[in-house]
């Protein structure tokens, strides 16, 4: 295409410039945002993050110019260059793992060596011996191996226990032998195996002398170190393109009766004797456990900065796009209104601006929590073994502790909902975008593609609530023996139990804390009504699923309602922000609570929580007020999430409000279909003049 | 190459899981099939043209979602081109080529020349210029785009910015850009393939009575050549290119495009409706557009029609699947000996999918019902009258809001219900997924045309307040008063007795919440005078509930209708209740607040929606898919498959047919060569940034 012509380069957009709409936005409040961003994230992160963004940005492999241009291969390609050079900067800057963790952020995309990172190691790391650790940790920490995490299989995912993937004892030799006896046996989904990775640990049934033990871990070489190619009688390869994730090389793996020594079962935690072939399980597996509730709880928290993102683009773009003029303006008003003030647009958007922090604070509550818990399992000494045979767990090898056992409930349930919440609010954001919404350049699309997986990994986000029902239906067990009340759950379940009789009226529009003590009613309501029919009217696990879904729901919004009021009443926060800025979170905690009641109201009125009248109020008055009252603050919160425009790579997202000039460069100098001229007519053999078709 | 995968089998076989799924119901696929799918002999198309495009290579689907972007647009021209050819070859008409680009399942870059542009000149040309313009339409010796939509405005139409100044001088329209917000954007067909468009500007016209002013008589379209028919290079004082990369919509060049005081002569104007006296430049406007809402109201049928087989596809998809995927051993089993379960089994994936299949169905009652309506109207249409069906028209953009939101969120429900696969490439989902999702957005945003209906259900209610005696005009109006007259009621319906089900019952609940609800939309509107902006939530519930209505009515219409035969009328009867009971649990709140429903029936109903699924609908759901008689050339799914041999095909996907295992990359990353023997440190890939 010829270069674009000086009048087109002359031309603005109409109106005032979304520079100066969003500098208005800003000016319309007070709200401090550095502040806020430090009290977020900590000024000493946000600090490394900038020396990490130039960095980054110096390097011309970074650059994300043609990433939503390019195809699988490139793609892959690319990132594969991305995750080298990323390893080489960080060894030349010395980077740990925060570093790491803040720069793959940044990029913003999943790299080839991620399972390497983030479970290769780890897992070598947690359940390895010391011999091992020599053996193959050291190795794989200089990269001279290359591994990822090989569990889930064509033919099961959440049934870990259903693996069939076997690895057999041979006395002989003292050797296990890997073998795959069905399709449905070969390892599938696993990230960084597909083309990367020449090591994988394999999550293998152990079988010795006929006998079944379960699946565990075999560290076990599938490709040549020089060559790359498969070793023999190991059959790998990436399983191809997917709904998002694009730039990772899920792999899948079998196995034909392959040879592996005694010395890579990972034995940390289970032992085959050499000599003897005696199964032994000497520590308990119960600090998997708690890795476990560690991962669910990140993942709680990053919903927060996952869905803020989506919100930031969309909060910026609403204030900048104007459509129709209001309809009760009077008619000199001839200017149009910014789609943001439309109590439509903020229904959506306001709403979710409310969860991110409500997501965020949880998440911080939560990591709070495993870090006392870890520290009083240490103090204590590893809990007890027990439950060895429990039924729908996902990704659960291992039976876990109690002491761990409410939090690792609450994190999933919590994982559940956060995931849930962050996934479909951000097609709420980029839907609220209207058709630019659908364009690449939103940058909302492929970052909700790759995030999509979160809600069916580390257990899926409808049979995770499993886990919890079994959890409250235990403890209401236990609070109707009249066991004292040891934790959150107990407690609100025992408040229920004592007040049963004498019903509920709390005050959910006037005080806080009654509509923190309503969430509670609700959980502990809908608990109770499942022990009944589970104990009293012995219905099937399985008929109860739906209600233990949603009773896993009412528990972690709960959890959710309350970790954002415990936040806000902190004194550390009244400490750290403004009072105006204080005043602020709390209209966004109430947004969230009465939002979240409105949309569950049948349940808070089932359960006589609160009335009809309440929440007809809640909905028509006090939820409109409060999308009114935010509203003036609306861009200035998203921009106390501090993204950088790097990071976001969305011309609807600019933090300067640029949003027409920036579509239009991207759509005309950076768009490779820009640069063909095709023959249109259907008579003509001809596609791209000048070009031989490679079809 | 043969390698030891070759002989391995799936630990169970799907295959003889779906027969066994078939052989346990008695539903007539093909007395169902014939039931769904024979208008204008759809059925009989399908089956026609599906084999043709099966042994075309071009047609072929395997590779399309490693592709880039550019390479895409590339073989969806390919494809389009080649379309046109098999229509010469074989002879087909219109429905036949619209079928074959339904199955391809792209969106062709001859799109918006087929629809939009076609039928712009068809319904807003004279007379003449339909005849100057036609042949050529029809040969393909052009092809056309619509250009409406703008960067800075699409919802509001009004507000566009480009223009069309009329020059009495030289007789010429000038096309001018004057922003960039001003730029067409989002325009199908336009970016690459177009040598013509239709573009919408606003129309301006000396001022009489003040020499030198121009006024603007708001939008209209004109006609105009955008390239050279030979170079295809654009013409002087025109910008136009492509807008780069979607969500979906990979093979079509939606595009933008800028003029510069581009001149077009007085017949660029299309003007059945509105002329431009070419001397004086005086406007004079003829005729009423009518016809256009009647066709407005035909094309938001096809959008409902076309919404229930894009759900009807995730749902094939996901019960086919979760009928074969099993996972975990009922957990109240008696030994560890039982089997596992299919996950379509449990619950809580029930509840995912199959109020989705039943919705299936009731779109598909009342697209029917619209289309019903506009053909058995079309002759007073066309003349200009257009009562009948003015509130059908009225209504269905509440109808096009509702109904592509559940096709949108239901495909997304389906991929997830189906775990990790649901997420690969084998699911099917994930280009419909794509492409759909731009659907809530075009031909009016979801949210924002809610309130059209909205305002409409005002108008009605406030006629129907001021005066209840006349009899009633329309069927709205036939409610409204019903409901007025009877305001005051104590009782509300209960719509489940002693466990039963009453149908009748379920109606009237939807018919009193949707008048209620407009009745507090007008008492907050026309009574206590509130700020429209204050209502908007309100109205976007009401004119969900509105449409809601009109889905559950037209079901229970066309199953009293229905002559089919007694053990799949039973089924269908099950499939209503599920679509109404799960809709009004869905909105408990809205239906005790408006005094439509007992609260025992609605405490009743988790449980009742729950054994409707588990023991009526859930033995037939395998045999209920196979009635949309989805051919496995659309779906292209290895999840879906109609045969069952899931694993087989995932395999074969990943293993077989996937190109980046015909690489070997260096992955040592202190090595800057990337593919493996290639002795590239990384350059090419760093000259394509
Ligand atoms: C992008 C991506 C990357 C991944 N990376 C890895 C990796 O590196 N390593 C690895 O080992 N794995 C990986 N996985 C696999 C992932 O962990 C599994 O997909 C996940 O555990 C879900 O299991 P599944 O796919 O078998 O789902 P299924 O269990 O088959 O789920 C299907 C449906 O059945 C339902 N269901 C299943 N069981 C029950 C029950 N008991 N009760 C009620 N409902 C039930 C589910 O809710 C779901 O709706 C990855 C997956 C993805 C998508
Ligand atoms: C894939 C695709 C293909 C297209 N093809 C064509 C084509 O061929 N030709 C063509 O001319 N156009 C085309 N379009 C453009 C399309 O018609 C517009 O994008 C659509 O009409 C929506 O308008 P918008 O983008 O201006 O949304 P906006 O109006 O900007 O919407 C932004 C947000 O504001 C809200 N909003 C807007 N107004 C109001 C209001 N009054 N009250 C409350 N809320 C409001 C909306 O709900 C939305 O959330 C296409 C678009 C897409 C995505």
């Amino acid at each position: 295409m010829s270069p674009t012509p000086s009048w087109v380069k002359k031309l603005k957009p109409s109106g005032p410039q979304g520079s100066e709409l969003l500098a208005a936005e800003r000016k319309k409040s007070s709200i401090d945002v550095g502040q806020l961003s430090e009290f977020l994230f900590t000024e000493e992160k946000l600090q490394r993050r900038n020396e990490i963004l130039d960095i980054l940005k110096s390097e011309k492999v970074f650059d994300k110019s043609q990433n939503y241009f390019a195809g699988r291969m490139d793609r892959f390609e690319t990132a594969l260059a991305r995750a080298k050079k990323l390893q080489n900067v960080r060894v030349e800057n010395k980077w740990n793992e925060d570093d790491m963790y803040i720069a793959t952020e940044l990029i913003s995309e999943p790299g080839p060596y991620g399972l390497h990172e983030g479970m290769f190691l780890v897992t070598l790391r947690d359940q390895g011996t010391p011999e091992q650790h020599k053996l193959f940790l050291d190795k794989a920490v200089k990269y001279e191996i290359i591994g990822c995490y090989a569990q889930t299989e064509l033919g099961h995912g959440s049934n870990v226990r259903g693996l069939e993937t076997t690895a057999t004892w041979n006395a002989e030799d003292k050797t296990f032998v890997i073998h795959s006896p069905h399709l449905t046996a070969s390892k599938w989904w696993i990230g960084s195996l597909g083309k990367t990775a020449n090591y994988a640990v394999v999550m293998a049934q152990l079988i010795i002398k006929g006998k079944g033990y379960g699946p565990h871990p075999f560290v076990v070489q599938v490709r040549d170190l020089k060559t790359h190619e498969p070793l023999e009688n190991v059959h790998v390869g990436d399983i191809g393109p997917k709904f998002g994730y694009n730039t990772m090389d899920n792999g899948f793996l079998l196995f034909n009766k392959v040879k592996i020594p005694h010395v890579n079962m990972l034995a940390k935690f289970s032992h085959v004797d050499p000599n003897t072939g005696k199964y032994s399980r000497p520590i308990s597996p119960s600090l998997i456990y708690g890795t476990l509730t560690w991962i669910r709880s990140n993942i709680v928290l990053s919903a927060g900065q996952v869905l803020a993102r989506g919100v930031t683009i969309a909060v910026r773009y609403c204030a900048v796009r104007r459509q129709f003029a209001d309809r009760d303006a009077p008619d000199s008003e001839t200017s149009e209104t910014p789609v943001l003030n439309y109590t439509m647009v903020q229904i959506r958007l306001l709403t979710l601006l409310a969860s991110t922090f409500a997501l965020h604070f949880t998440g911080n509550g939560m990591m709070k929590l495993y870090r006392a818990n870890q520290k009083m399992m240490n103090e204590k000494g590893a809990g007890r073994e027990k439950d060895s045979k429990r039924g729908a767990g996902p990704e659960e090898t291992h039976a876990g502790s109690d002491l761990l056992a409410d939090l690792h409930a609450t994190s999933c349930g919590l994982k559940s909902l956060a995931s849930s919440t962050a996934a479909e609010g951000l097609e709420v954001c980029r839907r609220a975008c209207g058709g630019h919404g659908y364009s690449s350049f939103s940058g909302v699309g492929s970052y909700y593609a790759d995030y999509l997986p979160t809600t069916t990994w580390e257990g899926d986000n409808y049979m995770l609530t499993q886990q919890v029902a079994r959890y409250l239906l235990k403890s209401a067990r236990s609070v109707l023996k009249g066991d004292k009340p040891t934790n959150d759950t107990t407690t609100i379940l025992t408040n229920f139990k004592n007040r049963a009789e004498m019903g509920a009226a709390f005050d959910i529009l006037g005080s806080d804390e009654d509509l923190v003590a309503a969430f509670a009613w609700r959980a502990a309501f809908l608990t109770f009504e499942a022990l009944k029919h589970r104990d009293e009217q012995k219905k099937a696990w399985n008929d109860l699923l739906v209600d233990f879904y949603r009773l896993s729901k009412a528990h972690s919004q709960f959890i959710v309602v309350k970790n954002f009021h415990d936040a806000l009443t902190d004194s550390t926060t009244t400490q750290s922000l403004n009072s105006d800025t204080v005043a602020l979170m709390h209209k966004l905690f109430r947004l969230n609570a009465l939002h979240t009641l409105e949309t569950e109201s049948s349940e808070f009125y089932a359960s006589g929580a609160a009335t009809v009248r309440q929440i007809q109020l809640a909905r028509t008055t006090a939820i409109m007020k409060l999308l009114e009252e935010i509203r003036p603050h609306a861009v200035r919160l998203v921009d106390a999430w501090a993204f950088s425009d790097w990071q976001m790579d969305s011309s609807l997202g600019r933090e300067d409000g640029n949003v027409y000039e920036d579509m239009f460069y991207r759509a005309s100098e950076l768009n490779p279909l820009n640069k063909i001229t095709i023959d249109p007519y259907p008579g003509s053999e001809v596609l791209f003049k000048g070009q031989r078709s490679k079809l | 190459m043969p390698d030891f995968t070759d002989d391995l089998k799936p630990s169970y076989d799907g295959t003889a899981i779906l027969q066994a799924e078939r052989d346990r119901s008695s539903i007539s696929v093909h007395e169902l099939s014939k039931h769904l799918l024979s208008r204008d002999g759809f059925l009989e198309r399908q089956n026609r043209i599906v084999p043709i495009l099966e042994n075309e290579p071009l047609f072929n689907k395997r590779q399309q979602l490693n592709l880039s972007r550019p390479e895409r647009y590339h073989l969806g021209l390919a494809r389009a081109k080649a379309l046109r050819r098999l229509v010469k070859k074989h002879g087909w008409d219109h429905e036949d080529h619209k079928m074959a680009e339904y199955l391809t399942d792209e969106m062709s870059p001859y799109h918006l020349h087929m629809s939009m542009f076609s039928t712009t000149v068809k319904e807003q040309g004279s007379e003449e210029q339909k005849k100057y313009w036609w042949p050529k339409i029809e040969s393909y010796k052009m092809v056309g785009a619509y250009a409406q939509t703008e960067m800075g405005h699409g919802s509001n139409v009004q507000g566009l910015e480009c223009q069309a100044k009329y020059d009495v001088k030289s007789k010429e329209f000038v096309i001018h850009s004057p922003y960039l917000t001003a730029s067409k954007w989002w325009n199908g067909t336009l970016g690459r393939t177009a040598t013509h468009a239709i573009v919408v500007a606003q129309l301006l016209l000396p001022d009489a009575g003040n020499n030198g002013a121009f006024l603007s008589q708001g939008p209209h379209p004109f006609i105009v050549q955008i390239r050279d028919m030979k170079t295809h290079m654009p013409l002087d004082g025109i910008v136009v290119g492509d807008i780069g990369p979607k969500y979906g919509y990979t093979s079509m060049d939606n595009g933008y495009m800028l003029f510069n005081n581009y001149r077009v002569p007085h017949d660029a104007l299309l003007s059945r409706y509105a002329k431009v006296d070419p001397t004086t430049g005086t406007f004079r406007k003829e005729g009423h557009p009518a016809v256009v809402y009647g066709s407005l109201t035909n094309v938001r049928a096809t959008i409902v029609m076309h919404a229930r087989l894009v759900l009807a596809r995730a749902v094939t998809i996901s019960v086919r699947y979760t009928s074969i995927r099993r996972q975990f051993k009922d957990r109240d089993a008696p030994n560890d000996t039982a089997p596992e379960m299919a996950v379509l089994d449990y619950p809580t994936v029930q509840v995912r999918i199959l109020p989705l299949l039943a919705t299936t169905f009731a779109l598909h009652y009342t697209g029917e019902a619209m289309y019903n309506l506009y053909n058995d109207t079309r002759a007073s249409i066309d003349k200009g009258d257009f009562s009948s069906i003015a509130e059908l028209h009225s209504l269905s953009s509440g109808l096009k809001s509702l109904c592509t939101t559940y096709a949108a969120n239901g495909i997304e429900t389906c991929r997830r219900a189906m775990g990790g696969h649901g997420f690969g490439g084998g699911s099917g989902l994930i280009g419909i997924n794509n492409d759909y999702l731009s659907k809530p957005t075009v031909e009016g945003d979801n949210w924002m045309i809610t309130q059209q209906v909205a305002a409409y259900l005002i108008k009605k209610m406030t006629s129907a307040v001021k005066d209840t005696s006349n009899a009633a005009e329309d069927p709205t109006d036939e409610l409204f008063k019903l409901y007025l007259s009877d305001r005051d009621r104590k009782s509300s319906a209960d719509i489940i007795c002693d466990g039963e089900i009453a149908n009748g019952a379920i109606l009237e609940a939807f018919r009193w919440r949707a008048a209620d609800l407009s009745y507090q939309a007008y008492h907050a509107r026309v009574v206590q005078k509130k700020k429209w902006n204050s209502l908007l939530i309100q109205l976007h519930k009401l004119s969900n509930a509105y449409s809601e209505m009109i889905l559950v009515q037209n079901f229970a219409k066309a199953l009293q209708l229905s002559r089919l035969s007694p053990a799949t009328a039973i089924t269908m009867t099950h499939l209503f209740q599920l679509f109404s009971l799960h809709t009004i649990d869905a909105d408990a709140r809205s239906f005790t607040t408006t005094n439509a429903v007992t609260s025992s029936s609605l405490d009743a109903l988790p449980n009742l929606i729950l054994m409707l699924m588990a023991e009526k609908i859930r033995p037939h759901a395998v045999k209920l898919v196979d009635c949309w008689a989805l051919p496995d050339y659309i779906l292209d799914s290895a999840l879906g498959r109609y045969d069952g041999k899931v694993y087989e095909d995932l395999y074969d996907r990943a293993h077989r047919r996937n190109p980046l295992n015909r690489t070997t990359f260096n992955v040592d990353w202190e090595s800057d060569e990337i593919v493996l023997g290639s002795g590239d440190g990384g350059r090419h890939l760093l000259a394509k940034l």
